[in-house]
């Protein structure tokens, strides 16, 4: 902007140099002509003489400006402002027009000159001085660079200081932004908003965040209703079934039944609250990661040994992430379920956790039938389940409740391919110790 | 005779509750706004308060800290329709006795109720030593002996033995189980905890003593010396 300001200037300032230079070198030729004319004058009255004559009296008087020479067939000088005819010069034509001006340098001054041979062999110069139209195109020049470092330093201040006050602007919705991608749905810009294009992005981004904000509490308070509308019923009829007599298996069956349901409906409301608070970190705690897989291995270890599975655990102790235990411990639970259930006696069953670069890496992984091709790009979604399944009791949301906790913490999950069984891999995100 | 407060407003609740309240010997009043509750709960002795969260006037947990204010003792026993781990470990920090999610079995409700209320009357074990007849259990060198020989547990399985005993002769539930031997505050859906009491069960039958039987359709009861009437269910 600044840029584009001066070389417009530059422009408009070469185009006035170039014009003053023309109308001071036409000003410097006419005085030559001037100088020519009056002695064309005198030489049509009395020749050499009337010009030794009259370039005499011009000599004593002449101002620094003006050269003037007369000389002789033999080379001696008659008069004039000068002994010695100027090196680079050469007499051409004999006549008083002003044609043939040219221009010569001597002791750095520049002069505009008409050099002639008179008839009879007497050579005239006649010269003006550039060096008025010199100084004054000089100072012009000076006055020139001046003026465009002054427009120069001028605009890079202007721009600086709208750039700085456009950065401010942007920069405080930008910490907005993080603060809100931080977990603060509730964070907003302090203050009166201007009336401009700021103002108005700052409305609609404030508009938008109250949207946000809303449908995020909708969800937490949804969930808590639907626990409510739901479970009060169920409770009844637990009470009543409990009244019920002599028909153990049955009611055994039903209150299954039930708690079945309610894991269900637990998981997905664990699933929607996961992902609507996922980026947050809001209610995440430094938890022992080795401490809680280690546990939940040991609740889950004699169960796979009881079905005869092989099992290992290669637990690297003290490694800590920022979490939930009972999410996390959930998210193993579930993994070393369904691992076991699809297990037949002999499979192998290991658990790993070790640091990896910057994430700490967590393996499950046995040797069982595995994941059936066609089900693996939908393995993760709500409700997938094998048809081979079917008969297995379950509901299909744990690797969507897995996949869902992962991301609420900011874990990576892979499936990595595994020659028989599955393997599943969560890299959760090292907590940064001080210490 | 030990008294209880059940703050709840759903009445079909409330009178299974009463039923439990009264079937371990202790009396009850109720009241079915927060306010109400809150009222009743500061300025009479309660040994045990049973809470609902979502009720007329406000969340339990959040009236727990002005109860306490109050000047109650009482046990606090969360039993709410918020029943999954973030809301019972939430209940829990916030300074519940125990949290019970909706819907319960009356025996779990049972159970829960008579450790409160046991919790309120014996000592905290300060000695190092629990002996059931035969069996001895040192706390410090966590080792357990049955007729003077050393049955080596795992540290869970210590851990385990020693809820049992100090909950000796009361039916214990897979879920207290689950809850305070393991920390764990959801329902895993299989019962791993059968397969943990069941190990021990057989170390402890091999060594000589029967000292954990199955409560059918309840739990577990820990009674080392033969069962004693009080305390177990009919």
């Amino acid at each position: 902007m600044a840029l584009a300001v001066t070389l417009l200037s530059l422009g408009a300032m070469v185009l006035q140099y170039r014009l003053v230079e023309a109308r001071l070198m036409a000003a410097q030729q006419s005085l030559l002509t001037a100088d020519l004319n009056g002695l064309a004058a005198l030489y049509d009255q009395r020749r050499i003489i009337a010009l030794r004559q009259a370039i005499d009296t011009r000599a004593t008087a002449a101002t620094e400006g003006e050269m003037l020479l007369l000389m002789d067939r033999n080379g001696a000088a008659l008069a004039g402002t000068r002994k010695d005819w100027p090196a680079p010069l050469a007499p051409a034509g004999d006549t008083f027009t002003s044609q043939g001006v040219v221009e010569f340098t001597e002791d750095r001054t520049r002069w505009l000159a008409v050099a002639r041979e008179l008839p009879g062999g007497f050579p005239l110069l006649v010269a003006r001085s550039l060096q008025p139209v010199d100084d004054t195109l000089s100072a012009l020049r000076r006055g020139i660079f001046a003026l465009l470092g002054a427009l120069l330093l001028a605009g890079s201040l202007v721009g600086w200081l709208a750039a700085r006050s456009v950065m401010q602007r942007i920069n405080r919705i930008n910490t907005l932004a993080d603060r809100v991608a931080e977990g603060q749905l509730d964070a907003r810009l302090p203050g009166p908003r201007s009336d401009d294009e700021f103002g108005l992005l700052e409305t609609h981004v404030h508009a938008m965040l109250d949207r946000i904000e809303n449908l995020n509490r909708a969800t937490h308070r949804l969930s808590d209703t639907i626990a409510h509308e739901l479970r009060t019923p169920l409770n009844r009829m637990l009470q009543k079934l409990s009244r019920i007599e002599g028909q153990d298996d049955l009611t055994a069956d039903l209150k299954a039944e039930m708690r079945q349901a309610i894991r269900m409906f637990d998981s997905l409301l664990d699933i929607s609250r996961a992902e609507a608070d996922q980026g947050t970190g809001g209610g995440l705690v430094p938890v022992d990661l080795s401490a809680t897989a280690a546990e939940v291995w040991d609740l889950y270890d004699a169960l796979a040994e009881d079905k005869g599975l092989v099992t290992e655990a290669r637990i690297t102790p003290g490694l800590h992430i920022l979490g939930d235990r009972n999410l996390i411990a959930q998210v193993l639970s579930n993994l070393l379920d369904n691992a076991i259930k699809y297990c037949s006696p002999g499979d192998h069953l290991t658990l790993t956790l070790s640091p990896d670069t910057d994430r700490i890496l967590m393996r499950v992984a046995d040797t069982g039938p595995g994941l059936p091709d066609d089900l693996k790009p939908e393995a993760f979604d709500r409700f997938t389940r094998a048809e081979r399944d079917r008969a297995t009791p379950g509901h299909g949301l744990g690797l969507a409740f897995v996949r869902a906790i992962a991301a609420r913490h900011g874990a990576r999950l892979t499936v990595p391919p595994c020659e028989k069984g599955f393997a599943l891999e969560i890299r959760w995100p090292r907590l940064q110790q001080s210490d | 005779m030990d008294r209880i407060l059940i703050i709840e407003d759903d009445p079909e609740t409330a009178a299974a509750v009463r039923h439990e309240a009264e079937a371990l010997g202790c009396a009850t009043d109720h009241r079915d706004t927060l306010a109400s509750g809150i009222e009743a709960a500061t300025t009479q002795p309660y040994k045990v308060i049973v809470l609902d969260r979502m009720l007329p006037g406000g969340d339990g947990v959040d009236a727990m800290a002005r109860i306490r204010a109050g000047g109650s003792t009482a046990m606090i026993l969360i039993l709410s329709a918020l029943g999954r781990a973030a809301n019972r470990v939430e209940g829990l920090e916030k300074g519940a006795d125990d949290y019970l999610p909706k819907p319960f079995e009356p025996e779990e409700l049972r159970a829960r109720l008579r450790a409160l209320l046991r919790r309120g009357t014996i000592q905290v074990l300060d000695n190092d030593l629990l002996a059931f007849g035969d069996l001895e259990i040192r706390l410090k060198a966590r080792t357990v002996h049955v007729k003077r020989n050393h049955v080596p547990t795992s540290p869970k399985e210590f851990d385990l033995l020693t809820y049992f005993a100090r909950n000796a002769g009361q039916v214990v539930t897979r879920m207290q189980l689950l809850e305070n031997v393991w920390n764990l505050h959801f329902d895993p859906g299989t019962n791993v905890v059968d397969v943990h009491v069941g190990r021990l069960r057989r170390k402890l039958e091999e060594a000589g003593t029967t000292a954990i039987q199955t409560a059918r359709g309840e739990g577990y009861i820990f009674a080392p010396v033969p069962a004693p009437p009080i305390g177990t269910t009919v």
